[in-house]
């Protein structure tokens, strides 16, 4: 019998059995829907989120503490300099090895005024990073921003504030702010070799590009570095740029200290005093920075409420928020000396979870270079942490134990993201277990169907044989319905679970407006997912089928056909 | 031409003490073309002899050789093939498959048969309906057909492949006279046109005298053959 003429009188026999076939089709349904939810929770979970925080080929090590008496310490172990770092990054797998520096010096920052009625004030916590670890991260999110702005109705403006947040109004059109690029552009232009290959603005000394922090003697006479003046002590404190932008200074034969013009610092550039309270400085960018966001869920939880304000519906309200931030000086611990203090404006360029949970991420150059001027340039010429990239997440295992050979551990972010990598998974792997529970209770219930109407279908088997038909063709014809059962199954299966997942998705949107760390989608449906379902929902049915269909092919035509 | 030959026949069923000796030393020759009509009462054997000679059932003792081979040694396939292509059924209980249409159970023995290419089996099944006298009912289920229409139907399935042997049990059982009257007579206008062996499994007297030669089976043993000298 060939497979179209089997194909028909499968056809014919489904339509012919269309209640108990529709019975046992939705049993498989339901097991493949089950099945193929679960598998885009889980891989949606994993890539979308898990992986999203800490990502599974990404690894914080540190050096291996040592705790005597209740005091941790590296004790005896050579510091985590760029020997140690370049010993890290030749263990085999690792694709890259970055150092991460803390910030070893007391800050604070303040800001919001405009968001929020009045400035916050907080302790600062820095975390110096490679820019290329965020770089991914940012201009998706900046991607992302940008989609809405395409074709948006209007988009009209005369004036920056008739913009949403991390929008600026360029020849009467909102436009979005690409603060990554900044971000990026700092790195770059960090290391340089001479003067023009930093960014106008800058001066590059002892290798480095540094435009504020160079404002003091040794960049003087540096020609890119632009003087200026500000006015009082409020445009000091001002946020505002045009406030804050002071006025350029210039060489003038009348007088060395400087002739003040009427022209400011160019946009979105402002004039950073040399030292808190002075009115001299130079025009530099914000200090590009990355928050995670994490803190937005804190402050909606623990501080809006307490502090009498709204909400804030989402990152977004932050995006290129600019805030002073204090270096030298404290809340809670002794200051450094006022002519090693400065005052920086600093600027929200994205947010990742990579920034510390309770602080604030910036190019690592920017922290290195605060801890060369408050704790020694010996602290900034030395690592906290490794962060280290993998080749692949099966060599993750290897370099880990290489690393410990090396005198290093998992940081606590690196631990937690692997004990939550291990709980997704065995929560995936439970949840697929459910699935095929519920798809083995589906291959029963087609076995029972399928002996059933193999029962019914005594007589039709029994003529079948009369006229021709071999058992292989019997067992072909009770299997092909099977088949067509677990095509339909798999097919409806894996639409259950794409319109479970949509309305899942639609829900948690509805609910977790704003929050952080929120995907737009939980669920990672990937190509191959439909033919996986289809092929498991056929593999159950077949395996349900067997019996039935033995049982056909031992039909004695004669003993059925003698029954009348 | 000597098409079955049965020699000392027998079939039981059931084991130890529920034995049921259906069939017993039944000897018999049956010639191509030939119009048997084999008659006695419920019980007597008429179907399970019928049953062996169209190889729906091998389980017997003795020997019978239908076109020179002996059924008992074939394996499925064989037998299969055999049903197919050598043996044309027609039951009293029509035995048409509810699903399909008119059409497909017409052309469902090609089905498993390399004899006919599809479009050929169509052509065969819509000639063979024409001459049974429903054309217009190819696409018609077989339920909406009256009893003798399907057994019409019934007969142009078991003519479709050409088999020698069209073996009919009980064909009018469930037909009124006259239309059981209109069956038999195409019955015997096939058999003439085609000179197929016809058996015909019956206990109408009637049916059985149109018969060209009449056995007689009585507790499994053929008690009268009134062809046997033929």
């Amino acid at each position: 019998m060939n497979t179209r003429r089997l194909v028909g009188l499968v056809v014919a026999n489904v339509r012919g059995s269309k209640a108990s076939v529709a019975l046992a089709t939705v049993g498989v349904a339901v097991g493949i829907a089950f099945l193929s939810f679960f598998v885009g929770l889980g891989e949606g979970l994993r890539e979308r989120v898990l992986n999203r925080i800490f990502p599974a080929n990404q690894l914080e090590l540190e050096p291996r503490a040592v705790r005597i008496f209740g005091v941790e310490g590296t004790l005896g172990q050579a510091p985590l300099d760029d020997v140690r770092l370049g010993a890290i990054a030749k263990i085999a797998g690792v694709r890259r090895a970055v150092g991460k520096q803390k910030s070893a010096f007391p800050a604070r920052l303040w800001g919001g005024k405009r968001l929020l009625g009045f400035n916050l004030h907080a302790e600062a916590f820095f975390d110096g990073l490679p820019a290329g670890l965020m770089r991914p991260e940012l201009q998706k999110t900046e991607a992302q921003r940008a989609i809405p702005l395409v074709g948006a109705a209007g988009g009209r403006c005369d004036v920056d504030i008739d913009c949403r947040p991390g929008q600026r109004c360029v020849d009467g059109a909102c436009e979005v702010i690409v603060w990554s690029r900044w971000f990026d552009t700092e790195l770059a232009n960090f290391r340089c070799d001479a003067d023009d290959e930093c960014r106008p603005g800058r001066a590059c000394v002892d290798g480095q590009c540094r435009s504020s922090a160079t404002s003091g003697p040794e960049s003087t006479g540096k020609a890119l570095v632009q003087r200026c003046r500000l006015r009082s002590d409020a445009e000091q404190w001002a946020i505002l740029a045009d406030k804050s932008r002071g006025h350029v200074v210039v060489t003038c034969d009348s007088n060395k200290a400087g002739c003040v013009t009427s022209r400011r610092c160019p946009e979105p550039q402002y004039c950073a005093p040399d030292h808190p309270g002075t009115l001299d400085g130079t025009c530099e960018l914000p200090v590009p920075t990355v928050l995670n966001p994490l803190l937005l869920e804190v402050f909606n939880s623990d501080m809006a409420a307490s502090l009498g304000i709204a909400k804030m519906a989402s990152t977004d309200v932050l995006y290129g928020v600019r805030y002073h931030i204090k270096i030298g000086d404290s809340h809670f611990t002794q200051d450094a000396e006022r002519r090693r203090q400065m005052v920086k404006q600093a600027i929200v360029v994205g947010f990742s979870a990579k920034a510390p949970e309770l602080g604030v991420a910036m190019p690592l150059e920017w922290v290195r270079y605060f801890n060369a001027r408050l704790a020694g340039k010996e602290k900034a010429g030395l690592y906290d942490a490794v962060i280290v990239e993998t080749a692949s997440n099966q060599v993750v295992p290897g370099v880990i134990d290489a690393a410990e050979d090396l005198g290093f551990a998992l940081s606590r972010r690196s631990r937690i993201a692997r004990t939550f990598g291990t709980v997704v998974f065995l929560v995936y792997l439970a949840l697929v277990l459910i699935a095929l529970v519920v798809l083995a209770v589906a291959a029963l219930n087609i076995a029972q169907t399928l002996a059933m109407l193999v029962h019914e279908r005594r007589r039709e088997i029994a003529i079948l044989r009369s006229i021709g038909a071999n058992r292989r063709a019997i067992w072909a014809l009770v299997v092909g319905e099977a088949v067509a059962l677990g095509a339909v199954g798999g097919l409806v299966g894996y639409g259950l679970a794409w319109g479970g997942a949509v309305v899942v998705d639609a829900v948690a949107a509805e609910l977790l407006a704003g929050m952080p760390l929120v995907p737009e989608s939980f669920f990672l449906l990937p190509a191959w997912l439909p033919a996986v379902a289809v092929v498991t929902a056929l593999s159950f049915c077949i395996l349900g089928a067997l019996g039935p269909a033995r049982r056909a092919t031992r039909l004695d035509p004669a003993d059925v056909l003698s029954q009348g | 031409m000597t098409l079955i030959v049965a020699d000392k026949l027998g079939r039981t069923f059931g084991r130890g003490g529920d034995r049921v000796q259906a069939l017993v030393d039944v000897t018999l020759e049956i010639s191509a073309g030939e119009h048997l009509a084999i008659i006695g009462r419920s019980g007597a054997g008429k179907s399970t002899l019928l049953r062996l000679m169209g190889a729906l059932d091998t389980g017997y003792t003795g020997s019978l050789r239908v076109d020179g081979r002996e059924l008992r040694g074939l394996g499925d396939s064989d037998l299969s093939r055999f049903r197919n292509t050598r043996v044309g059924f027609v039951f009293q209980a029509f035995n048409l498959l509810p699903n399909l249409t008119v059409g497909a159970n017409l052309v469902l023995p090609a089905f498993f048969s390399d004899a006919l290419s599809e479009s050929e089996a169509e052509k065969r099944a819509r000639s063979l309906l024409e001459r049974v006298g429903l054309t217009d009912k190819w696409d018609t289920a077989p339920l909406k057909l009256s009893g003798g229409e399907r057994q019409r139907v019934a007969i142009a399935r078991a003519l479709l492949l050409h088999p020698p042997v069209l073996i009919c049990d009980e064909p009018t059982g469930a037909l009124d006279e006259e239309t059981a009257a209109d069956v038999l007579d195409l019955f015997e206008e096939v058999r003439a046109e085609r000179n197929s062996t016809l058996i015909v499994v019956t206990h109408d007297h009637s049916i059985a005298a149109r018969a060209q030669r009449t056995i007689r089976l009585d507790g499994g043993r053929l008690v009268s053959d009134d062809g046997a000298s033929a």
